[in-house]
Formats: structure tokens, sequence, C-alpha cells
């Protein structure tokens, strides 16, 4: 099929194009085509210059991203064989930036019949990735002095680089971290953490796909059912909840009995945070005619919070409501006598025999021993979340948001033992660890992935994307998943094989 | 004494031709829409969200009928739902502010956001399209309440939906 790159001029025409690229099965857009052209002039430039078993190497070990999508696909390829000459677009390229050093002059010598445009600014975000890589390895080695000349060298980059997006803005954030650890800087920024949350809410999809997914889930376990109850382990400002009592009361055949227990931490001053969301939340559901109840426990951590707190009857269906908080419990170290503290936990969830249990987690595997494995997850997950954030045009929800997602790298970088509660881990882990406590997965069904596919829709930015993972959703960005949505039920006990 | 009645005839044959032009004239004018409030409403009723727009211009009795008859509006907001909404959605929108707050709110937005996204202009609403758009004018409403105390920052107008507002390129 002949496209012109050139002379597309009308709006309509660019849509006519693109829509004729899409109907064949392209996820490319006219104005990208001039660039994806220029870069598969190169990657036929390189593969007609590398050796033969650079390219073997090449065809069986990478892995290829949908062709269909033939920028990023081509760029991917680019990067592969080329590292000096484009910046990768996701920084899943990183890894092999820091490790393979050697190869890259290597192939570097092979590649210089092509012209190298390298930008003062993508040579500096190539050597502070470098750096950073660097810097977090001397500090697992135990070379401190090394590590703090490499923060300063770090610090002198970022004065001549962009710090208001893109790798400048993370990088920033990294190094920061890493100075924390190192030299432990108090200049705390004190803004409560739910407001935070709520900025991130507000500025980037990534809590409304959890709230309105986990909210189907429930939907459609309390079907039937009169009397239902909720507990949710980190209410904040309750803003899942107004959805779910709005979707309750429009249900065929009527509201039920709605209890709500919210946990949350105790509040600093004379105020009682939990009671005043639950007051509002009843009131929204006094307006709609829901008949309410709301408990509020007030507890530091979720291991503090014992069952009998939450005054389940046996008459009522049960819905526990876990956002990102179940990852907390795994800093406990592990004690042949004791159940750790997501053993208990989850022991006194099954006890409570709910309908359902939803979980949302980070996707990502932040919960290594090793500290440099750590460090590059968060440094490849966060950056993607930032670059998602870049999308946001609502201020000051994405400043807030950011300072929200500094507070979870800082904690990821600086804290070890119980400090560190941001002990993120991939689905596949959760699955693994919650079917071994004697849950069994739900199969979230259509009407959640619609109605998340709809939300993102809504959203101002195309990167976003949601897949179906076994039954559960995930929502990420570019193809990489960054947040796991997922429904269990307790196994009978009866049915139960203990191991 | 004659001329007196002929004259007297005369006056009223002519008062009687003036008043039954008058009655003629009158059959031409006598249709006043703003006399006639219930096709008003119901003429409203059946215009899209810019003309309503538009309609609420003309004077002020349009402007307080546009502004204040709520159930204009709802037909505006469930005009290409495929099945009407049950009667359990009227009491509910009322309470968490009304269809107009509705429409320009969520309906509106996300009416365009959809059509934006697909090459064809959407003309019929799915179930789940409705359900999103109630859930979230829900979630503003409930931030809405949270105006009075204290809990989120004071800057804070309820923002949920501002991402509707913005445009789509990035």
């Amino acid at each position: 099929m002949e496209i012109e790159i050139d002379s597309v001029s009308s709006p309509s025409k660019v849509k006519e194009i693109d829509g004729l690229l899409a109907d064949v099965g392209y996820k490319v857009k006219s104005s990208e085509l001039h660039q994806v052209a220029q870069n598969i002039e190169r990657l036929e430039n390189v593969i007609v210059n590398s050796s033969s078993s650079d390219i073997s190497q090449f065809a069986s070990d990478t892995i290829h991203y949908d062709p269909s999508d033939i920028g990023n696909w081509v760029d991917n390829l680019l990067s592969e064989f080329d590292h000096t000459n484009s910046l990768p677009y996701d920084f899943s390229q990183l890894s092999d930036l820091a490790q393979d050093q050697h190869q890259h002059h290597h192939h570097h010598h092979q590649n210089h019949q092509l012209k190298v445009v390298t930008t003062v600014e993508e040579d500096s975000a190539i050597k502070l990735i470098h750096m950073l890589m660097t810097c977090a390895d001397s500090l697992q080695r135990g070379n401190i002095q090394l590590a703090g000349s490499l923060i300063e060298g770090m610090q002198g980059l970022l004065t001549n680089m962009n710090t208001n997006s893109g790798i400048g803005k993370v990088a920033g954030y990294f190094i920061d971290a890493l100075n924390r650890r190192i030299f432990g800087q108090n200049n705390i920024i004190h803004i409560e953490n739910d407001v935070l949350y709520h900025h991130y809410y507000e500025a980037c999809p990534y809590l409304k796909f959890a709230h309105f997914t986990a909210n189907q889930a429930i939907l459609e376990a309390f079907n039937g059912h009169d009397c239902v109850h909720v507990i949710d382990f980190n209410l904040m400002h309750g803003l899942q909840w107004p959805a779910l009592i709005q979707a309750l009361a429009l249900r065929p055949g009527g509201p039920p009995f709605l209890r709500l227990t919210g946990i949350g931490p105790p509040s600093h001053d004379d105020r009682d945070n939990l009671r005043e969301i639950g007051l509002r939340l009843a009131e929204l559901a006094r307006s709609v005619n829901v008949r309410f109840a709301f408990r509020g426990v007030a507890a530091w951590r979720l291991e503090d919070v014992k069952p009998w707190m939450l005054q389940v009857s046996s008459k009522e269906a049960v819905a526990v409501n876990s956002i990102m908080q179940l990852h907390r419990l795994l800093g406990s170290e592990p004690d042949p006598n004791n159940p750790s503290a997501i053993e208990t936990v989850l022991g006194w969830i099954r006890s409570l025999n709910p309908k359902i249990m939803t979980v949302v987690e980070q996707e990502a595997n932040h919960n290594e021993d090793g500290f440099m494995d750590r460090f590059t997850e968060a440094l490849h997950y966060y950056s993607t979340v930032f670059d998602s954030l870049e999308a946001c045009p609502v201020e000051p929800d994405k400043a807030m948001a950011e300072i929200y997602l500094q507070r979870e790298i800082c904690n990821v970088v600086c804290c070890e033992g119980p400090a560190r509660v941001e002990r993120h881990e991939p689905l596949i882990k959760w699955r693994e660890r919650l079917g071994k406590t004697g849950f069994r997965p739900l199969h979230l069904g259509s009407n959640a992935f619609k109605q998340a596919s709809m939300l993102l829709t809504l959203f101002s930015a195309e990167g976003y994307c949601v897949e179906e993972n076994q039954g559960s959703l995930t929502l990420g960005w570019h193809s990489r998943p960054l947040i796991a949505a997922s429904a269990w039920q307790a196994v009978p006990e009866t049915l139960r094989f203990d191991h | 004494m004659v001329h007196h009645h002929h004259y007297h005839e005369y006056m009223q044959q002519k008062i009687r031709r003036n008043t039954s032009n008058q009655q003629q004239q009158n059959k031409r004018h006598k249709f006043f829409i703003n006399d006639n409030i219930d096709i008003l409403r119901e003429i409203l009723k059946r215009l899209d969200g810019p003309s309503l727009g538009v309609a609420s211009c003309v004077c002020r009795l349009w402007c307080n009928l546009t502004n204040n008859d709520d159930s204009i509006w709802e037909h505006l907001c469930f005009r290409h739902v495929l099945t009407p909404p049950p009667a359990t959605v009227r009491p509910v929108v009322v309470a968490l502010g009304g269809y107009k707050r509705l429409y320009m709110v969520c309906v509106r937005p996300v009416l365009s956001r959809l059509s934006e996204s697909e090459r064809v202009m959407k003309r019929v609403w799915t179930r789940h399209e409705v359900q999103l758009s109630l859930s979230l004018f829900c979630i503003d409403s409930y931030e809405r309440l949270a105006g009075g105390g204290g809990m989120i920052a004071s800057d804070a107008s309820p923002s949920s939906l501002m991402f509707l507002c913005n445009p789509i390129n990035v």
C-alpha cells in the first residue's frame, strides 16, 4: 500500500491515512511515519554492518515487541544493536546499558559509518543512568566514598539537564534518595499522606482503575444479599465508596443494608478523621436511600488489627478490600515459632469467610534482598510511572502526585528492615502466596474489563492500556503493566489439604 | 330623526366591521409560544446541548425555564441511550445534584471524549457508559460534600472530573 509521507497536509487526510493504517493492523500515526522510515534506514545499515555473530545472538535471545506498533518495534530493534544512537523509549533497555559497557564500545566502532547524532542532552542522560547504576552498585559493596562522589557528579550533571520532565526528573528523585540513604537528610515535606493520596488519585488513572475494578467485583459478589459488609484496609478519604453506594442504590431489587468498616491510622490532632469520612459517606448514602452504617478502626499497622475489632456478623456477606496494603506486611522477620505478619492477617481474613477479597497491588518487584536488583527495578518502574504522569495537565495534582511517588521511591531505596514498607511484589508472586494460604482466584469478568477500558478512553493520554491476565486485570503504560487488580475467595476448610 | 337612525346604523356597521377585522388580526397573532409553556417545554426537551444553550439566551422566560426545569436536561442526558433508564435513577440523580449538573459535568465531556476516540460519531450509549457516568457523577457529588470540611487541601474544588474537561492531545 502506497502512502505518501511528505504531502500530508490537511487534518482530514491525516485522519484518513491513520484510519487506513489502522485497518491493516498497524498502530502508527502518519505523522510518525517520517521518523519510522528514517529509523528503518538506520536499522538496515546497522544490520548490514554488524557481524554475523551479533545477528544470530539477536535473533535467538531478544524479545520483539508487537510489530503492529511499528514505531516502537523499530526503535527496540535499533537499540538492541546500537546503544549510542537512540535513547530508548522505555527503560527496559537500561540494564543493558549498565552491564554491557564493553559491548557498547564494540558496537560504536562497527557503526562509525552511521552519523552519530546525539545531542548533549542524550549524552548526559546515558551518562546519568550509568552513574546511577554504578552508585547503587558501590553502595551494595559498601564503598560509601565512591558512592558519595558519584552523587556529587550526578548533581553536577543535573544542573545542565532539563529536570522538569523525562529522565532528568526521575533521576533527580533517585539521586536524592541515594543521598538520603548515605547522608540521612531531613528536609521532609510536611504534607499529610492522605492529601497526597487524593492528588495522586486525581492526577492519574491508577487509583481510579483500582477502585472501579474492585467495586465491580464486590458488586457482583454481593448479588442477592441483603446485608453486606465491606472492610476497607485503608480508608483515606473514602473515595472508593461513593460509586459503590450509588451502584447498590440502583441495583435491581433495591439496595442492601451496607456496613462499611474503614481501617486507617489514628489522627494526629483532636479530630477523628475516620469518623468524619464515615459521616460524609453516611450523608451520601442517606441522600440516595441506602441504609448505611460506618465503623472506623484506627491502627498504625494492619498487623495490629484483630478480627474481633471488625465485628463481623455471620448473617452478612463480607468483602475485604485491600488497595496497596498487603505488601506492607511482608517486612517482618521470618520466625519459625510465630507466623509472619502476612500469614497472620491472611489467616484472620480467611476466618471471616469473605465472599470476596479484592487485592490491588503495584506490579513491580521491589522486595528483592539485593539492593542493586531493587534499585534497578525501581528505576525502571518509576520512570514509566513518571512518564505516564507527564500526560497529566491538572495542577496542583501533578506536583503533589510526584511528591507521593517520591515518598515511595525513598522508602524503597533508603529504608531497610521494618521501616521499609513499600515491598511491592508482582501478581505472579501474590498468586503463589495467596494460593498457598488457602485462597483461590475469582475471575474479574468482562464487565470489569469494559469499564476499565472505558475509563481509560476518558483519560487524556493515549499510552495507558488495560490487559487481562488469567482473570485479573492490569493497567499499564505502553505495554508495561504498573498496577494489578485481582479478586479472591477463601477455599473452604474441608477442601483444603495442608502441606 | 331618520338621519340620526341611519347614522347610528352606519356607525354600528362600521364598528362591527372594525371588530371583525381586529378579530381576524387577532387570529393571525393568537399563538404566542411564551403563552404556551407546556409546548415550549416539549420543544426544548428535544434539543441537543448546544441548541439548548442558545435557547437559554433568547429571553428571560426561556432562560428561567432551561435553568430551573431539570426534566429538560433529563431528556438530554439519556436521549442517546438504547433503553430508557429505570425509574430508580431519577431520585438518585436528583439527590446527587440534578440532571443539568449531570449533563454539564459528566455526560457532555464523556460523550465528546468518546466520540473523539472513535472515527464515527457515536449515536447510541450503552448501559456501561451510563453507569460509568453515574459513578463519576456520584464521586463528584461526594467531593463537593467535602468542600465544607477541611479534609482536603484548601484549594480543592472538586477536581476528580477535571480530567474529563482537558484536551486529549498530549
